[in-house]
């Protein structure tokens, strides 16, 4: 049994179904007996870029341990389905239970949603900045 | 003549101790890709080697999954 951390894609216009579809995928794991360690919901998103005419895509997030039989499956019933956009499995080497840091900002957005895009745009200037410093060891 | 005081360079990764740099983690990203996407290279931003490396990978990842842009030139 591997670790395995998998984000799909779904089309925005199948976003009803994604209930059905994270439980058609948790059956195939748990029914191969592996584990979902992690599994969030990130909700409809605005992509960086357009996939197929798309301009948002409704992303899912699980950590997983299952068999090599069952991630095959499971990349199988991406591939077929064409409600999803695109999907991505990494590997891990181990289960990662902490909230991810999309659905953590997704969170503090909730709460205060006016505060929280200042320190989002101090963070974007430091680049800049740093850049200016190029070539710069200075001593 | 032209010396001009410039802020030390350092590695945030190191400085913080990142085990691991996560490409779900856009806040950390972006401070690593410029206005046109491309990633900075450690040269400017003084990032260590090790990290860097995880940075690249981090990046493309989030490109992929569409976290972040490849260009600004995506229509």
């Amino acid at each position: 049994m591997r670790h395995y951390e998998i984000v799909f894609l779904v089309h925005p216009n199948q976003s009803e179904q994604v209930p059905a579809m994270i439980e058609r995928y948790t059956g195939v794991i748990t029914g191969a007996d592996g584990q979902i360690h992690r599994l969030e919901d990130w909700g409809r998103r605005h992509l960086a870029y357009p996939i197929n005419n798309a301009h948002k895509a409704h992303y899912v997030l699980m950590n997983v341990e299952c068999s090599q039989e069952a991630l095959d499956e499971l990349e199988n019933l991406f591939r077929y389905n064409d409600a999803v956009l695109r999907s991505m499995v990494i590997r891990r080497k181990e289960a990662i239970t902490e909230v991810s840091p999309i659905k953590a900002a997704e969170a503090r957005e909730e709460r205060k949603p006016r505060r929280d895009e200042k320190p989002a745009a101090e963070a974007k200037q430091e680049a800049p900045a740093e850049a200016k410093s190029e070539e710069a060891s200075a001593e | 003549m032209a010396r001009f005081f410039r802020r030390r360079k350092f590695c945030r990764f190191t400085a913080e101790g990142v085990q691991e740099i996560d490409y779900k983690d856009l806040d950390t990203l972006k401070g690593y890709v410029t206005e046109t996407g491309k990633i900075v290279p450690s040269r400017i931003t003084g990032t260590k080697a090790r990290y860097q490396r995880q940075l690249a990978t981090a990046i493309k990842r989030a490109r992929f999954i569409a976290l972040l842009p490849y260009t600004d030139g995506h229509k």
